[in-house]
């Protein structure tokens, strides 16, 4: 396979993608008309990053207050850990496909879809961070005179960051790689090129892929830097 | 009203309150049986009340019972005059201080900022925070310095010390603690008990303290309750009086058949007049020491050797003598070292435990104050002065 | 709409799929009800094949992850300077989306099921390997001390003591591993390898469709899953089961 890997063909490939992200190229489907290019690949990019935003932060503003609020009180764990298997289960395709079939195409509905794709990691994630703190702490922040959402904001969301940062991160990645499949239901996005060897040709398939791996990673990235950036140095000790 | 917008003295001022019980009742849900039952009971501002019973007895609960951490069904409390009942929960709760047995750290908080939580939301201003943090830093023993580290850096002995310095942060008054040197080894928990007093006698707040241990209590109470299952007290009174008169045969049995053996906590090693032993230092002249040793009026026959602090290091032995000068390595270990604040069972345990005649005995400081013995402590007790002690000990509470 | 030769190309392979027993159109989607229980009586049978293939992806390439994944936790169980990078490693496998690694790995590997299981595996590696790692973490060092004590070797300790142990975290990594990868799978069809993605492609636009081919991945993953909490539970008579 490394032999492969380093063959020429593959090399081509990898070197046929560059061109394709950075020069417009000749389509033959098109007739005429180039494809191709930093504007059309940048173009794609950035829907398929609006989408996977907008749907990141409807995800979040169902998820995360729910899950805050069953953790603190302790309730529904049950119902939170079964929505997140079953939000696991979910074949995107399915979701999409019946999406569009049955209520439509467009933004705003692709972006309920994946929402309800980002919704159970982050509630579980959420609940079982905040409900795990330690029991003791919470009591003596409780003692010492922290109203509830006091307790909440000072203590228990501090201290559950890594656990809450996991379920936002899982999240990202399931719409990332749904949000790929949009022009199934009708957005743009950089699966137009993945999945239309057709117009774009090879190269621009591949460059497709190649593009949202970096997008994916990014976004990881970012979100991992964020994670330490807002934990504790006292908790990182404590994992030490 | 609230003393914590009072300025910042640990010493004299009365920042504590009495706390009363008047029918304190706790029901769960519809169990016939009460956690708490009609608890009626007065704690006199200053005093350390103890809350001491067997496992369920519902100490615990009576102890939260006025933070409001669990809520009365029946009955009032009042500190300081004031109703528990009419009082926000989280307002109340910062006007108490809290110790558990687990502590409770916040772990993604410097010590520093652990210590001032309460103030943070009292709103202190950040200068008068970090003030009252350094000063209670060194109250309660550590370095100032520590304050910036986190409590996974520190030992348990540590935290457990750092735990109260924060429940005194915004001077309470009154303070809640439950089994708070419980998890400790029995070393560290005598010494942290010994320290605890002393912070007592400067800061005079009043403590209810929640154990299952009698004779914790007996040491750290002013007085005690004694505390059957059912929620319901036994005996309330001074240690001394549970010690000489329990009220029945539940406080009987659970004080213990050594009865006798723990007056000997209501006394401390302070009451007793210690022997003096010649004190010795490293590289003098030894003939120097020979010559105190030979000194008509010498109690104690054997040389300790100290440092320039005046803390002992060791005792001199004849061979140790025999050179020129003092040298920097006794012969003899030190043995058990006993602090003049220790209560005088802990002392004759350490005695018979080390097998030492003499046992050296420093101050908080760790300087020499005196000598004891098991000698001493039975001439001590044989005295007519120890009786007198023992006698108004029922009336007093500890000092 | 996307371009419209994009749509061209899915209608094709559709029309392969369909194209045996119905002549133009669809009896059932012309009324545009949301589940036509006659044809879906009528023509059940026709995913035979794609859940057969399915459940072959699935299959292989969670025991391909597994084998891989557990051979390096073992592997950075007693390296531990080997963990930060493995983690990274599979951690960025996680992250690329699936279907985008179908289309890298196209030029090496070419299309067809091959590739969708390089793809599929790759996905289970991080998190199979990083609950095998907590998992023999989390054993109590009294625990292996004991054994040390009564002369068991090394890999005795390894595989009678530690893994045994592990096995809870050892379980839920597979079990979260297998509902994932049977989700997943429904895109293998982009990269040539079948599944339950395929008959979804084909008919893109027919809901009957759409829904029997959903819920038999969901009932496929609920299977996997509740088959394995329960295997979990037989092989670890000791604990009582923790959720994940």
């Amino acid at each position: 396979m490394i032999g492969a890997l380093l063959s020429s063909p593959a090399l081509a490939s990898i070197g046929g993608a560059i061109e394709f992200i950075f020069a417009p190229q000749d389509s033959s489907v098109t007739g005429g008309r180039q494809v191709g290019g930093f504007d059309q690949v940048v173009e794609l990019t950035l829907s398929q990053l609006e989408l996977t935003l907008l749907a990141l932060g409807l995800s979040l503003l169902v998820a995360l207050p729910l899950g805050l609020y069953l953790g603190h009180r302790g309730t529904g764990e049950l119902f939170a850990v079964v929505l997140g298997n079953v939000g696991r289960a979910i074949p995107e395709l399915a979701l999409i496909a019946f999406m569009a079939a049955a209520i439509g195409v467009g933004v705003l509905n692709l972006t309920i879809a994946l929402a309800v794709l980002g919704v159970p990691p982050i509630l579980a994630n959420t609940f079982v961070g905040i409900h795990q703190v330690d029991r003791a702490t919470v009591d003596a922040a409780r003692g010492m005179g922290m109203t509830e959402f006091e307790i909440l904001r000072k203590v228990e969301i501090p201290l559950a960051v890594p656990t809450l940062f996991a379920g936002v991160r899982g999240a990202t990645i399931a719409i990332v790689a749904t949000a790929t499949i949009a022009p199934l239901a009708g957005v743009e996005s950089l699966g137009d090129f993945i999945l239309g060897e057709n117009v774009y040709g090879s190269n621009g398939v591949l460059a497709g892929a190649i593009v949202v791996a970096l997008l994916a990673l990014t976004l990881e990235f970012a979100f991992a830097g964020l994670q330490r950036l807002l934990t504790s140095p006292g908790l990182k000790l404590r994992s030490a | 009203m609230p003393a914590a917008e009072a300025t910042s003295q640990t010493q004299s001022e009365p920042g504590a309150s009495s706390v009363r019980y008047e029918g304190a009742t706790k029901r769960y849900g519809d169990s016939a049986k009460p956690a708490v039952d009609g608890l009626t009971l007065e704690v006199p501002a200053g005093e350390i009340c103890v809350l001491v019973g067997p496992s369920g007895c519902g100490k615990t609960t009576a102890m939260r019972l006025v933070n409001r951490t669990v809520d009365l069904t029946e009955g009032d409390i009042l500190v300081g005059g004031e109703s528990v009942r009419d009082r926000e929960p989280a307002r109340l709760r910062r006007e108490i201080g809290y110790v558990i047995q687990q502590i409770g750290l916040f772990p993604h908080r410097t010590i520093a900022e652990n210590i001032g939580a309460v103030p943070q939301l009292l709103g202190w201003k950040k200068e008068r925070t970090a003030a009252r943090t350094a000063e209670l830093l060194t109250l309660i023993g550590l370095d100032p310095e520590l304050g910036a580290r986190y409590p996974a850096q520190l030992s348990g002995g540590q935290q457990q010390r750092v735990g109260v310095a924060r429940a005194l942060a915004a001077d309470p008054l009154v303070m809640l603690m439950d089994e708070p040197f419980g998890a400790i080894d029995p070393i560290n928990r005598e010494r942290l008990q010994n320290e605890f007093l002393r912070l007592q006698a400067q800061v005079r707040k009043t403590v209810l303290f929640v154990t299952h241990d009698i004779d914790e209590a007996i040491k750290m109470g002013d007085r005690i309750a004694v505390m059957r299952e059912g929620g319901k007290v036994a005996q309330y009174a001074t240690p001394a009086e549970i010690l000489m008169s329990p009220a029945d045969e539940f406080v009987e049995d659970f004080v213990g058949a050594d009865r006798a053996l723990k007056r000997l906590a209501l006394m401390r090693v302070s009451d007793i007049d210690l022997w003096e032993a010649p004190l010795a230092h490293v590289g003098q002249a030894t003939a120097e020491v020979r010559a105190k040793l030979a000194a008509p009026d010498v109690e104690v026959a054997y040389p300790l050797l100290v440092d320039s602090e005046r803390r002992p290091l060791g005792w001199l032995s004849a061979r140790d003598l025999a050179a020129e000068t003092v040298p920097a390595r006794p012969d003899s270990p030190l043995g058990p070292v006993i602090e003049r604040d220790d209560v005088m069972r802990d002392a004759l345990a350490d005695l018979l435990q080390g097998a030492a005649q003499y046992a050296p005995v420093v101050d908080a400081a760790g300087r020499i104050a005196g000598v004891l013995s098991v000698e001493i402590i039975s001439e001590f007790l044989g005295s007519s002065r120890a009786k007198q002690e023992e006698r108004s000990a029922v009336e007093r509470p500890h000092d | 709409m996307t371009d419209p030769s994009l749509v061209a190309a899915v209608g094709e392979v559709g029309e392969g799929f369909f194209k045996e027993r119905s002549s133009d159109t669809l009896p059932c989607q012309a009324t545009d009800a949301l589940f036509c229980w006659d044809w879906a009586r009528e023509n059940i049978d026709r995913y035979g094949t794609p859940t057969v293939q399915h459940l072959e992806l699935v299959v292989i390439s969670v025991v391909l992850g597994f084998a891989v994944a557990f051979a390096l936790a073992l592997l950075a169980h007693r390296r531990r300077w080997l963990q930060p990078p493995l983690l990274a490693a599979t951690g960025v496998l996680y992250t690329i989306p699936s279907i985008a690694f179908f289309f890298l790995l196209l030029p090496v590997t070419g299309r067809g099921r091959d590739t969708a299981i390089i793809a599929l595996s790759a996905y289970t590696l991080q998190i199979i390997y990083r609950n095998t790692v907590i998992g023999l973490a989390n054993v109590p060092s009294s625990v292996k001390e004991a054994a040390r004590g009564m002369g068991l070797t090394e890999r005795q300790i390894l595989w009678k003591v530690e893994v045994p142990l592990a096995r809870p975290e050892i379980f839920a990594g597979l079990q979260i591993a297998t509902v994932s990868t049977v989700a997943i799978a429904t895109l293998a069809v982009f990269a040539g390898g079948g599944g339950l993605g395929a008959p979804i492609k084909a008919a893109i636009n027919f809901k009957t469709n759409i829904i029997i081919a959903g819920s038999i991945a969901i009932l496929m993953a609920v299977a996997f899953g509740l088959a394995l909490v329960t295997a979990q539970r037989l092989l670890t008579p000791w604990k009582r089961a923790e959720t994940t």
